[in-house]
């Protein structure tokens, strides 16, 4: 088990930077994926904890130790390449041999060794042949057989299963969970799947354009997006993201868009802005057309079966509304629709920078209005600005 | 029964690209597409056939000749009868055609595997690692290529006499030990060699000269096998150098099947056949012995 700290990482190649001062704290045993689109530096930022790619700037500690410029052979570190990267002129057991190979252990130590990764992933009919005659799944369980032959104190994974079909997909994650579980060890997960993330991760990094937009729990991630990006990034169909006014109106905040009212606490006078709100599919709810006041009024346009539930597509003012939940929903294309949420699960966000925003009560001496502010200083690392209002005002 | 089928579809469907099968018997369909009529094929086929002999055909004559009785050399049945070896016993008598071939594999041979090993390494330079200048760098390698022999000759030469090389085969084989072409081509190999690869034998603890020899050697034996056999024809072949730097007839096989040229009686053309016929064996063998490793190499040099 090792400890990775990585302190304001960059990486840039010419004009385009891949990666953008990211810090992290990857504590021992953690199974810390990184997340995000393609093209958004998890890969590269997994390639300079290797060692693989120089940064541009930036430190890699291991267990304390600078290895920012350390070759990736004295890294204590395995990888587990998205390809599996099998050599081909070896037999699976000579793949699995190779690290030990390289660092010259006795031909018994590494006999057996391959036997005890062979019998745990279930290799050992198999160490006679060659990459070329395994299937897609017995060769990722070789490329992990590989790396953890060598007890390394971190395993370093990119995109392992995204060759996998839809159905092996979800047994190695199983299994990489039970392997994370029984060693311990720490484990740096690069993927583009969310599934693969809220399954495995002990905690999520979700990386935007190079840059770190938030660390936590896959539940935190999940529950409280510490901005706009992540919020739509996670979560299928993604959380429905809306344009509103944010006003006070007869004393309580208020927030209005063509189709949308929803009224919020008693807040008193406070300047007016736009900023976007956010609720995901699965916690709205309809309601009766005749209720009183529905957060939301729309027509559905489409209803989209997904075996279990249904997601419909409701046309809100110039918006778009997405509700999920079991099937039937009892909504029709063509249909008036009047849909709720509890108040707790709406979102807010800044509508220029996407950032979470929180509710600043206003102090008890002469100072300005309450408002709702944007994040200042603080570390993207935590969330960003918190709806304050949520647990000091409960609605 | 599905075919019956689709038909009746798609001909109350009305569609035109259904009706143009319409008449066909399925068997006729399953054929490449665009594998043309029997008629192109059969010229086809006809054209490959005639190149082909055009190709065998000398070197079927060449062994031919020599095995003909030498008071028969001039006949010209395709079939040489009664066989004989005198043409072979003379060659060797008029050449001291072992040392020759011996001499002459021995230069083709390092030669080869110098310009492979020289070549190996300034590829896996170019194409594994990342420094300064390294592109006009490889353009500068490779320009060398288009430096006739000529403009080099002299100066390897007047080298060569300075430093007691002359008359020597490490004279005829040291200039030569580097050549544009196997970098240019082993380079080409491995810029589609797989990157993480290499990288996962650095992760796994080789360091670059270890992923050389344990990782890219291995999987680019097409390649080299091919790239081999290519270096050493040449080098086999090669007349001009060895003739100026050996400065005697009797080193190398392709000085000593001169002398049977141009005699007082005279080409000598039994015993020229017969020690040509000698000197193509070596490469013969070599085909033969990495045929699979060539072909391997076109097809997938082909395919990628």
């Amino acid at each position: 088990m090792s400890r990775i700290q990585i302190d304001g990482l960059t990486k840039c190649f010419s004009k385009v930077t891949a990666v953008d001062r990211v810090s992290l704290d990857i504590n021992h045993g953690d199974f810390l994926v990184l997340l995000g689109p393609s093209g958004c530096g998890k890969s590269t930022l997994l390639r300079m904890i290797a060692g693989l790619i120089e940064p541009s700037s930036g430190r890699v500690l291991l267990d304390g130790r600078d290895v920012t410029f350390t070759p990736p052979r004295e890294r204590d570190m395995a990888m587990v390449f998205q390809s599996y990267a099998l050599y081909p002129h070896l037999t699976v057991e000579r793949n699995i041999g190779f690290p030990l190979r390289s660092r010259r252990r006795p031909r018994a130590e590494i006999r057996e060794k391959v036997r005890e990764a062979a019998e745990l992933l279930e290799l050992a009919d198999l160490l006679d042949r060659r990459p070329r005659q395994l299937s897609g799944g017995q060769r990722q369980r070789v490329a992990v057989g590989r790396a953890l032959v060598r007890d390394p104190g971190a395993f370093l994974m990119d995109e392992p299963l995204s060759n996998l079909d839809a159905k092996l997909r979800t047994a190695t994650r199983g299994q990489l969970r039970a392997l994370h579980h029984r060693l311990g060890s720490t484990i740096v997960y690069v993927t583009h799947d969310q599934v693969e993330a809220m399954t495995m991760a002990t905690r999520v990094a979700v990386l935007n354009a190079g840059r770190l937009e938030q660390v936590g729990s896959p539940t935190e991630v999940y529950d409280r997006p510490a901005s706009a990006f992540v919020a739509d990034f996670l979560g299928a169909p993604p959380m429905n993201l809306l344009p509103v006014r944010a006003e006070s109106h007869s004393g309580r905040v208020r927030l209005f868009a063509p189709g949308i009212e929803v009224a919020l606490w008693e807040a008193g006078d406070f300047p007016a802005r736009d900023i976007v709100m956010g609720v995901r599919p699965e916690h709205l709810v309809t309601v009766p057309t005749t209720a009183e006041s529905p957060m939301f009024r729309g027509r559905v346009e489409t209803v989209e079966n997904l075996g279990s539930e249904e997601v419909a597509q409701c046309a809100v003012g110039d918006a778009t509304l997405l509700v999920r939940g079991p099937r039937p929903l009892g909504l029709r294309p063509g249909e008036q629709v009047a849909v709720d949420a509890a108040a707790d699960r709406l979102h807010m966000f800044d509508q220029a920078s996407g950032h979470r925003l929180r509710w600043r009560a206003p102090d008890v001496s002469p100072s300005p209005p309450a408002s709702l502010s944007p994040p200042s200083s603080s570390p993207p690392s935590s969330p960003r600005a918190v709806f304050a209002s949520r647990s000091a005002r409960p609605v | 029964m599905a075919v019956s089928t689709t038909a009746v579809t798609a001909a109350a469907a009305g569609m035109p690209g259904e009706r143009r099968g319409e008449g066909r018997r399925p068997g006729e369909t399953d054929g490449p597409v665009g594998g043309g009529s029997p008629l192109g094929s059969f010229i086809g086929h006809a054209v490959l056939t005639l190149l082909s002999l055009a190709c065998v055909l000398p070197i079927g004559w060449m062994y031919a000749t020599s095995l003909r009785r030498p008071s028969d050399v001039y006949a010209t049945s395709p079939l040489p009868w009664p066989l004989s070896v005198g043409n072979y016993r003379h060659a060797a008598e008029v050449i001291p055609i072992g040392p020759m071939l011996f001499n002459t594999f021995a230069v083709a041979a390092l030669t080869a595997l110098g310009q492979l090993l020289t070549g190996l390494l300034a590829a896996y330079a170019f194409a594994a690692w990342r420094f300064p200048g390294q592109r006009p760098l490889y353009l500068l390698f490779v320009g060398t290529w288009l430096v006739p022999f000529q403009v080099t000759m002299v100066p390897n030469y007047t080298l060569l006499l300075r430093l007691g090389l002359l008359n020597t085969l490490a004279g005829v084989v040291i200039p030569t030990l580097c050549t544009a072409l196997s970098v240019l081509l082993l380079r080409q190999h491995m810029e589609s060699f797989p990157k993480e690869l290499l990288e996962a034998a650095r992760m796994d603890g080789r360091s670059s000269w270890s992923v050389l020899w344990t990782v890219v050697v291995p999987n680019l034996r097409p390649a080299l096998a091919a790239l081999g056999i290519v270096l050493f024809i040449n080098a086999w072949n090669e007349y001009f150098w060895p003739a100026m730097v050996l400065q005697r007839a009797n080193s190398m096989i392709q000085l000593g099947l001169r002398g049977f040229l141009g005699g007082t009686e005279g080409n000598d053309w039994g015993g020229l056949m017969a020690a040509s016929g000698l000197a193509c064996l070596p490469i013969f063998a070599l085909y033969v012995l990495l045929q699979r490793h060539i072909v391997s190499a076109f097809i997938h040099s082909g395919l990628k």
